[in-house]
């Protein structure tokens, strides 16, 4: 695996960097930064908002939440891609490589654990040890059954993968706020959208 | 070498974005624009259909032996331009990129075999497109075949995607795919051009 990963950074950077080492150089020496905070506790009042607007119907909310995260997603790959311009990754283990060392990093400090794959290879797990979106929170009782508090973030990762053509579904299976072990992301790759793939790509 | 004109083409080959640098260059209409940019579209497809042969050939043996890394394919890495729309001088903020610049690694292009240059007697254009399909050209006051001029070119317009990314694709009252009115973009972009 690290040969492969070294493979992507290579590409890409033309050094000898590894993948971690490429995008920790980016998350310090080319990224603005703001508090975390300030981001931890804006998250907390959209997510607050919405939970009494939509009169704590909790599916609404996480329906919301996942749309508002795909269309940031949509943008966000923009950005990501500006910043690294890293090649297409050929396989899902080299995206899922990607997703977790380099974009949760750059945006969130954050190295999730990828595990958990299928037999076929086309579905694997995010493990997020720590997650800056629920520091701080408690879930109150009616909440703890059905909000799945940061899903923002799957939507933001449909919507980024969708826009470099793979078409992935993505739910968090488990969540520490609800009393769980870990923090389990899904993601499940349905198919890549070969109709989109913008012409003059090897 | 000066920038005449850059312009945005989005991912289904609409123009959305067109701008003039040099005040009293010869002129196109809001609409030739349009239809340029269409046709530049069909040209950078048709030109990833018609490689040569003895490419064909070799692209296959390599996808044939597997795993090779994706370096292998012709991408060639762009060295870093540190003068190019550098502005440790100004000290200015690069939005959401910390100076002096907004990368410093050399970079794989993303457009391995459609149309990338195009010499004229007078201008060339230069193509450099993403990974989401989205196209950013320039077109230079000078004709020049000089691979220098266009790593010099995919650097400028790289830069451009950055400035895109930060001053379009946050922008709250901006609908994807349609035409980019966004002042600091505006800005932004006249001072990198300004720079070169």
């Amino acid at each position: 695996m690290s040969a492969s990963m070294s493979g992507v950074a290579n590409a890409s950077t033309g050094s000898k960097k590894s993948l971690k080492a490429f995008s920790d150089d980016i998350w310090k020496n080319k990224t603005a930064k703001i508090n975390a905070e300030l981001f931890t506790l804006t998250y907390g009042s959209i997510v607050s908002q919405l939970c009494t607007d939509f009169e704590r119907d909790f599916a609404k909310v996480n329906n919301q939440l996942y749309l508002m995260g795909y269309n940031i997603g949509m943008r966000l790959i923009e950005d990501f891609l500006a910043r690294t311009a890293l090649p297409r990754c050929e396989s899902l283990a080299k995206t899922s490589e990607v997703v977790s060392k380099c974009a949760f990093k750059i945006f969130l400090n954050v190295t999730p654990r990828v595990g958990n794959w299928s037999s076929s290879q086309d579905s694997f797990s995010l493990f997020l040890d720590e997650n800056p979106l629920s520091d701080f929170v408690e879930l109150p009782m009616d909440a703890a059954k059905e909000l799945w508090y940061s899903n923002i973030i799957c939507g933001v990762l449909k919507g980024a993968l969708e826009m470099v053509q793979m078409d992935c579904d993505v739910y968090f299976t488990s969540d520490v706020l609800k009393g769980d072990q870990t923090t389990e992301l899904r993601v499940k790759l349905n198919r890549i959208l070969k109709d989109e793939i913008p012409a003059g790509e090897d | 070498m000066a920038i005449q004109t850059i312009l945005v083409i989005n991912k289904s080959g609409g123009l959305v974005y067109q701008r003039d640098f040099v005040p009293n260059a010869p002129r196109l209409s809001s609409n030739e624009y349009l239809i340029l940019a269409g046709t530049l579209q069909g040209i950078v497809a048709i030109a990833s259909q018609i490689t040569p042969k003895s490419l064909q050939l070799a692209g296959k043996s390599s996808a044939k032996g597997g795993n090779e890394p994706m370096g292998s394919n012709s991408a060639p890495l762009v060295p870093y331009m540190g003068t190019l729309g550098a502005t440790t001088a100004s000290g200015a903020p690069l939005g959401s990129f910390l100076g002096p610049d907004y990368f410093n690694d050399a970079f794989a292009s993303w457009n391995g075999r459609g149309l990338k240059h195009v010499t004229t007697e007078q201008n060339s254009l230069f193509v450099y497109h993403t990974l989401t399909g989205i196209k950013f050209v320039a077109v230079s006051t000078q004709p020049t075949t000089n691979a220098m001029a266009v790593a010099v070119a995919e650097n400028l317009l790289r830069k451009t995607y950055c400035l895109y990314a930060d001053y379009v694709m946050k922008n709250p009252f901006y609908e994807a795919e349609m035409p980019i009115k966004c002042e600091l973009f505006d800005q932004h972009l006249g001072a990198l051009v300004g720079q070169l």
